[in-house]
């Protein structure tokens, strides 16, 4: 019973995963987490965005080209 | 361990195979849709099993030790390496729009199968290997889209054609799809009061999700979708009150009017407040609405009424115009090949793989998707009794205006329909007729809802369910409309910035909304006109949207081809070349009997020369010689439009013979555009 309860909470926690990715909400943690990733790399360490910046400026770029078919 | 899966296989392909025989060769009996979705299901999954292999090992050599894009350039924002199943989702969300749906619901007036085969094999020879060959260009040339590519590697000129053609089919595309719902909701209270309500609900989203929890789409996405099914449920009262149902009935010119404030507004206001919270709503209803869809089809086993090949395969349809070959091959794009898709592929899709080797899921598999899609709408359009369906789909000017002229009309052509039969089926959804619903739109919702309706609540729930198809429908097209407006936007201040500086910049209030009206003009005046024709509009304007698309298919395909050639893969050129020929003989054949055809419902010269003619004589009542007049000019617009684009397509096709010529016969190796080999630096294995 137990393990039934562990996979469903495992299997749970994957879909919750994968619609935070596919519908954007884990879009910011994942900006982070490249920020820094490049700064252990040794890039160019530049000021992250804050949380609204990043919604805005996400928006602005996906929808000033083409991202929808007919 | 081997020969099970030999035999695994053979088993799915003999499945396939018994699906399409059973399609194919029609005995007279009732046919299920089982057999459709076993043909489609099957063939999709050997294509991608062994076609899409031989395309990433022998043609493409997909190299996963090589860094992509996403790796090299990862900054979170534009390139962002993404889990591939996750960028399936993406990917497939923005190539699936109304196009699978509707294409294939008009094109089932030449019978089921014509459609039906051009879907399947359309997809797997065409459609997928077109956006999984651009996605891999893109994706080595860190991102770079369809017209940059064209110009690097075909010619200078030919980067210009496909902007050019991007530009004009972006113009045609919005017409006919604002079409589409103009001709869903006209003097239809219920469907209208829902789609009216969508957009205060997207605002109050698109307030959440900027003020109150930035970023958190679910959560605001949760909201908006309990929202519109309430407000679906509330259309009903609203339509059955009169002096809100008054309130609520429009006319079609009316319709078309605020569809075309509306885009200008979309197009000019925040992206934040309406376009972003309308796209994360369509993309959650258009998600349950197509799982649903699937799932109905699998659970009811409909039987398909409409005859393998109807009477219509003569090129005398009343939906529109014109024979199986070409047309049904451009009446339906999405879902077999679309051009379009070359422009998402080659746009965010290449910056997010992770691995080159993911190339052939996301570019590949998200098309078969589509494909799934397309055969799903054409199962729900056939699974109507074929009379409802010509009445639906007919104009007035060829069935009449009441549903007993339809009726007598249709039944003259063998396919019985008593006039009951419409006003039943009307009363069963909650709308005052459905008769000349042009468009493809409403016959889909009927036959969603039926499909539906069997699964959940019966008859009674038909008008609830029908209204959810008719409303998932428009917020559908509604964000291609207003998304399509703002891109379209930016394309004309991009060229208007070479003529003045301050109408380019995308920042100053001045130029935004002088390309907004630039633009929504341009859309609004096809839409316009297509609400004024009297043969209903979808016979000259989706024709003109199929061209255009598949116009641009063949310049991505072509593109593709000049691409292999200089890879060295000349060996493997017929798997871009075939393709292409076929669609540019297509094209070609369909924009020369588009313009020239004597026929007046086919040809837009002769439609012209009939009406003017008509007005010469003198027959035309005064009153009417203006809109005559200006009927007259605009199938010459329509005509210099297709001539316009055909041309340009003719100009690239010959540049990149030449291109291919040259680098056929010379010995130095030609200059590919690729960035440079880099080696991955994350670990080995998907």
């Amino acid at each position: 019973m137990r393990r039934v309860i562990y996979s469903a909470k495992f299997r749970s926690r994957q879909i919750w995963w994968a619609l935070r990715q596919i519908f954007g909400d884990a879009a910011y943690e994942n900006y982070l987490r490249s920020i820094r990733r490049n700064e252990i790399l040794g890039a160019k360490i530049t000021a992250p965005l804050s949380r609204d910046e990043f919604y805005l400026d996400s928006l602005q770029r996906r929808y000033s080209k083409i991202n929808r078919c007919c | 361990m081997k020969i099970f899966r030999v035999l695994v296989w053979a088993a799915v392909a003999l499945a396939g195979a018994a699906g399409l025989s059973a399609i194919a060769f029609e005995r007279g009996e009732p046919l299920n849709a089982t057999w459709f979705v076993i043909a489609a299901a099957c063939t999709y999954l050997v294509a991608y099993r062994f076609y899409s292999a031989f395309i990433s090992a022998k043609v493409l050599a997909l190299d996963a030790t090589r860094a992509t894009p996403a790796e090299r350039l990862d900054d979170g924002r534009d390139y962002v390496p993404t889990n591939k199943w996750v960028l399936l989702g993406h990917h497939f969300a923005a190539i699936a729009g109304p196009g699978p749906l509707v294409g294939p619901t008009l094109a089932a007036q030449f019978g089921y199968l014509p459609g039906t085969l051009w879907l399947i094999i359309g997809a797997v020879l065409g459609g997928c290997v077109q956006d999984f060959v651009i996605l891999f260009c893109s994706m080595r040339r860190d991102g770079k889209s369809l017209g940059q590519m064209a110009r690097e590697e075909v010619s200078r000129r030919g980067g210009f054609i496909a902007q050019i053609a991007v530009l004009a089919i972006m113009i045609i595309l919005l017409a006919v799809v604002g079409l589409v719902v103009v001709n869903a909701l006209k003097a239809s209270p219920w469907g209208m009061f829902t789609l009216a309500m969508t957009i205060p609900i997207a605002m109050l989203m698109g307030l959440y999700l900027r003020y109150w929890r930035p970023g958190r789409v679910l959560e605001a996405s949760a909201i908006g979708v309990s929202l519109v099914l309430l407000d679906v449920v509330a259309g009903q009262w609203v339509a059955g009150a009169p002096s809100w149902a008054r309130i609520f009935s429009l006319s079609a010119p009316a319709l078309a009017v605020g569809l075309i404030i509306y885009g200008f507004a979309a197009s000019a206001l925040p992206v934040w407040l309406l376009l972003a919270p309308r796209d994360y709503l369509s993309a959650f209803i258009k998600a349950g609405a197509v799982f649903a869809l699937a799932g109905g089809i699998l659970l009811v086993r409909p039987i398909v009424q409409m005859p393998a090949l109807s009477r219509f395969a003569d090129g005398t349809g009343p939906v529109f115009a014109g024979k199986i070959f070409p047309f049904c091959f451009i009446t339906i794009a999405c879902g077999a090949v679309s051009g379009f898709h070359a422009l998402v592929s080659s746009g965010t899709t290449p910056k997010m793989i992770m691995r080159e080797t993911h190339a052939r899921l996301v570019g590949y598999g998200a098309m078969l998707m589509e494909s799934f899609v397309g055969v799903m709408a054409m199962v729900a359009a056939c699974a109507l009794q074929p009379g409802v369906y010509f009445a639906m789909n007919s104009p007035p000017a060829i069935v009449g205006g009441t549903v007993e002229s339809a009726a007598q009309t249709i039944s003259g052509w063998g396919y019985s329909l008593a006039p009951q039969t419409m006003t039943d089926l009307a009363h069963m959804v909650g709308e005052q007729t459905l008769l000349n619903r042009t468009g493809g739109a409403p016959s889909l919702a009927v036959g969603m809802a039926q499909i539906f309706s069997h699964t959940i609540g019966g008859p009674h729930l038909m008008a609830l369910w029908y209204h959810f198809a008719i409303m998932f429908e428009a917020l559908f097209i509604l964000t291609v409309l207003d998304a399509g407006t703002r891109v379209g936007r930016f394309m004309v201040q991009d060229m208007l910035g070479h003529i003045s500086k301050p109408l380019g910049r995308t920042g100053s209030y001045g130029g935004i909304l002088f390309s907004s009206a630039l633009i929504t003009g341009a859309w609004g005046y096809f839409l316009y006109q297509g609400v004024l024709d009297p043969l209903g509009g979808i016979n000259s304007l989706w024709p003109l949207f199929g061209i255009a698309n598949q116009l641009l298919a063949a310049v991505a395909l072509v593109v593709a081809t000049t691409i292999l050639l200089k890879m060295g893969k000349r060996k493997y050129l017929w798997v871009t070349l075939g393709p292409a020929v076929a669609l540019v003989t297509v094209t070609m054949t369909a924009s020369y009997e588009k313009i020239f055809s004597a026929d007046p419902r086919l040809g837009f010269l002769s439609a012209a020369n009939q009406m003017a003619a008509r007005i010469a004589s003198g027959v035309v009542p005064s009153e009417k010689v203006a809109e005559i007049g200006r009927q007259v000019f605009n199938q010459r617009l329509d005509a210099a439009v297709t001539a316009a684009l055909a041309l340009m397509v003719l100009v690239l096709v010959v540049e990149a013979l030449f291109e291919w010529v040259r680098i056929w016969n010379i010995a130095m190796p030609p200059v590919l555009h690729e960035a440079p080999y880099v080696k991955t630096q994350w670990a080995e294995g998907d």
